[in-house]
């Protein structure tokens, strides 16, 4: 039987991740394609998300400087966009949808950065609920 | 490989013939078994065109849907509309594809699922 017929523009790129727990955990801004080992076309292995892949799509020197402000709010040398593997992806429909929980994506590496980094040292910020 | 990489290449033929840019990639979920997901999605082809406006409305493919006035519109302004299988591709360089055979023996893309 023939498998589904997308197009990457038209039915992934732009589309909005939800976790397994119907969070929203970033938005498809790349695809990562592979080479099978033994030969023939490349296949969707990731997506890759967030500032550090939509950096490529704009471009020009706003690009390069938004991708080096993402490179700069991660943890150690770690220089590639948040990905996310295409193993972990349940559904294809208006949004994507995830079959694991948005704290064990990358996606969400900026945010919990953000909260570690800066929002948690603002005093009063541990009355916070969870 | 980047799918960016390959959105609004431009693809030629070996005398330097265009066909427009790369709108969009069609991918068939037949490719090996990733996790979850089952059969992985395979590239299965560019559609490229002269025209951009549009694109990424899907106008481009023939037996496209739609409010009459618009798909004729989109329609006449896509009519140049090519698809390059992926066995065509003899070389991917930054901005650029070369394939092989002419441009002007490339199909038009056919409908999507």
């Amino acid at each position: 039987m023939a498998g589904r017929i997308l197009e990457a523009g038209l039915h992934l790129l732009d589309r909005q991740l939800i976790d397994k727990d119907g969070r929203l955990a970033g938005k498809v801004d790349d695809l990562e394609l592979e080479f099978p080992s033994g030969g023939g076309p490349p296949t969707v292995t990731a997506i890759l998300a967030g500032p550090g892949a939509l950096s490529r799509r704009i471009g020009g020197r706003f690009g390069a400087w938004l991708e080096a402000v993402a490179n700069r709010l991660r943890d150690g040398d770690d220089q590639h966009p948040a990905r996310v593997s295409f193993a972990v992806v349940k559904g294809i429909d208006s949004a994507i949808d995830l079959s694991v929980p948005k704290r064990e994506l990358e996606t969400n590496r900026l945010e919990a950065w953000t909260r570690d980094h800066l929002i948690g040292k603002l005093p009063g910020a541990g009355d916070a609920p969870d | 490989m980047r799918l960016t990489e390959l959105l609004g290449a431009e693809v030629v033929d070996q005398t330097g013939g265009s066909a427009g840019r790369v709108h969009d990639v069609r991918l068939v979920q037949d490719g090996p078994l990733i996790g979850g997901f089952g059969a992985s999605l395979r590239l299965d082809g560019l559609i490229v065109g002269r025209r951009a406006v549009g694109a990424r409305l899907g106008y481009e493919r023939r037996k496209m849907k739609g409010p009459l006035p618009v798909r004729l519109l989109f329609g006449w302004l896509h009519h140049d509309g090519r698809y390059v299988e992926w066995e065509r591709i003899e070389r991917i360089e930054p901005d650029r594809i070369l394939i092989t055979g002419s441009v002007t023996d490339l199909p038009q893309p056919g409908p999507s699922t």
